[in-house]
């Protein structure tokens, strides 16, 4: 599959802070990317760097082939953004305001009333924006990117400030475009669960470094499920499973499996080690890994806490 | 760039620099109004538009910039506009040469429309209080031209004035300059520097002096069109973060 989207050694620098390390991410065609990270990690300095909003310190940017840096009108006419800050001119009615993006993409003006029919925004299409809820707002700036169907999608935190059935609806919209439409979806987010749901490929992004990328089937089959056990001192515990990579879970202990071990035989191991050493073991139990597990491991270094416990 | 040049102006719908384009000449019209109404013999038109085309030049007009370059500014500043206006396939000098040319636009209609609110309180004034009715006709053509080479002077400090203005999203530089621009030109009417300052510019097209007009305009609007080519420029090259 070609890459609708390809960054070789992205660098940004901020005075002294490098807001994104190193970062080489390749979207594939058709896929719904979710790029993944914790405020501040750096994924919208990335998603402005791919809008040639903000230069790079270092490396270069693609979209559909096209370097960003060398041509960034050619990069810009196959993209659809939604970003941070809408830009939304409160003075004027949602759909004038589409109007405007309309005329300066050259889009005929039936794709506005497209457009707002998707985000189910018909009905409000004529108030001034300056009366709009955060959640129209987005509404409206979803409608926006997708003026004139673009090939490549680039939204940063889409569902901000949604309903659950905007969320829902929103989700449902971007996991059926590329069967739809071929176009290509790059999303930021920093709720987990949210990614899970929609995307089909995952980056995942740390104090500006990528830090784990490929499809999300993928990564979920690499991950062997964990043991999650409570004891009556999950300190000694973990001394006592010296020998094995073990975490803080949300309460107690998630302990990995080795490569090829059998859940139950691991949890019937580790019971034994425990009880023999006098612990009460107060649950203890097999867990399939989410999502949520990849981010917590690779992320952990940044929480000293995790070393402390 | 005629798609940005529509753009621009239909921003202005509803907008505050739309209100102001409206407010600052009525407010000179109003001015006028109540001091010919307080005199006691016939109002002569081309004096009266004469003395109206010399406070816009003087004051409103570089007062009327200021506020109109920052209201234009903040509309984009305000919603942090920038981002989604510069991502789109448009060329970004275009995205600032039509701000500016739509700001001088609006500048030229101010203008005009001061002339015309004067000449409607000369009017109503004179069939309010028939003693000071004006006698004979304005010499428009002659004003015309006067106001026009007003805002062609005025080139210079719309482009100071629209820069700042653009370049930083906290209006309080754009208006500390435009208020003591104009403090300046105020105070230090009668130097002769002031053909060399750009927000005194203006009223120099009334001076008595033609060495004085045509310093003052070939500075203002020649000076004025390349400071304006340049700032377009920059604030297309610059990062917006
Ligand atoms: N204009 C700027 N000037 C200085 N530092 C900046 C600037 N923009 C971003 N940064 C820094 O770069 C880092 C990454 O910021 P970025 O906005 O990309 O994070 P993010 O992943 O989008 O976070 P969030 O989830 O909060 O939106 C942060 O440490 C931030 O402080
Ligand atoms: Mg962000």
């Amino acid at each position: 599959m070609a890459a609708a989207i390809e960054t070789e050694h992205l660098r940004r620098r901020f005075g002294a802070r490098l807001a994104v390390d190193d970062v080489s991410m390749t979207v594939p065609e058709r896929a719904v990317y979710g790029f993944l990270g914790r405020n501040g990690a750096g994924k919208t300095t990335t998603l402005k760097m791919l809008l040639g909003l903000i230069r790079p310190s270092g490396g270069a940017a693609r979209i559909h082939g096209v370097d960003i840096a060398r041509d960034r009108m050619a990069a810009a006419r196959k993209v659809g953004a939604l970003l941070e800050a809408h830009g939304f001119y409160g003075n004027l009615t949602g759909a004038e305001n589409l109007a405007l993006t309309a005329t300066l993409l050259g889009a005929p003006a039936r794709e506005i009333d497209r457009v707002l029919e998707i985000v189910e925004m018909r009905a409000d299409a004529g108030r001034k924006v300056a009366g709009y809820s955060l959640g129209m707002r987005q509404r409206l700036a979803l409608a926006r990117a997708l003026l004139g169907a673009p090939p490549v999608l680039i939204l940063d935190e889409p569902t901000n400030g949604l309903d659950p059935d905007g969320i829902a609806d929103m989700r449902g919209f971007l996991r059926s475009l590329p069967e739809r439409t071929g176009a290509t979806v790059l999303l930021s987010s920093h709720l987990l669960g949210e990614i899970e749901q929609i995307a089909t490929h995952v980056g995942v992004i740390h104090d500006g470094r990528l830090v784990l990328e490929g499809p999300l089937s993928r990564l979920k089959a690499d991950l062997a499920p964990e043991i999650l056990l409570r004891t009556d001192d999950d300190a000694r515990a973990r001394t006592l499973l010296g020998g094995r990579s073990v975490s803080p879970a949300d309460t107690g202990l998630a302990v990995a499996l080795r490569p090829g071990e059998d859940a139950d035989q691991a949890a019937a191991a580790l019971n034994q080690i425990l009880v023999q050493a006098g612990l009460a073991v107060f649950a203890l139990g097999a867990r399939e890994q989410s999502l949520e597990d990849i981010y917590r491991r690779v992320a952990a270094p940044a929480y000293p806490k995790a070393e402390a416990a | 760039m005629l798609a940005m040049l529509s753009v621009e102006l239909r921003k202005l719908n509803r907008s505050l620099a739309a209100v102001l384009a409206l407010a600052a000449p009525s407010l000179m019209g109003a001015f006028l109004f109540f001091v010919l109404l307080r005199g006691t013999k016939p109002a002569v038109w081309s004096s009266w538009l004469q003395a109206s085309t010399q406070i816009w030049a003087y004051f409103m007009l570089p007062m009327s910039v200021t506020a109109l370059t920052a209201l234009v500014a903040h509309m984009e500043h305000g919603p942090r506009a920038w981002d989604h206006l510069r991502a789109l396939p448009v060329p970004r000098w275009r995205i600032y040469a039509a701000k500016a040319l739509c700001v001088i636009a609006l500048v030229l209609v101010m203008t005009g429309l001061n002339l015309l609110v004067s000449c409607a309180a000369i009017s109503a004034a004179g069939a309010l209080k028939p003693l000071v009715a004006p006698k004979g006709a304005p010499d428009l053509a002659h004003l015309l031209a006067l106001n026009g080479k007003v805002v062609a002077a005025a080139v210079l400090l719309i482009a100071i004035q629209l820069w700042t203005a653009l370049r930083f999203s906290s209006f309080v530089p754009a208006l500390a300059l435009g208020i003591g621009g104009t403090f300046f030109s105020v105070v230090a009417t009668n130097a002769k520097e002031g053909v060399f300052f750009p927000w005194q510019m203006p009223v120099n097209m009334l001076a008595g002096d033609p060495a004085r007009v045509s310093t003052a305009l070939s500075l203002g609007c020649g000076l004025g069109l390349v400071a304006l080519v340049l700032a377009v420029l920059h604030l297309a090259r610059r990062e917006v973060l």
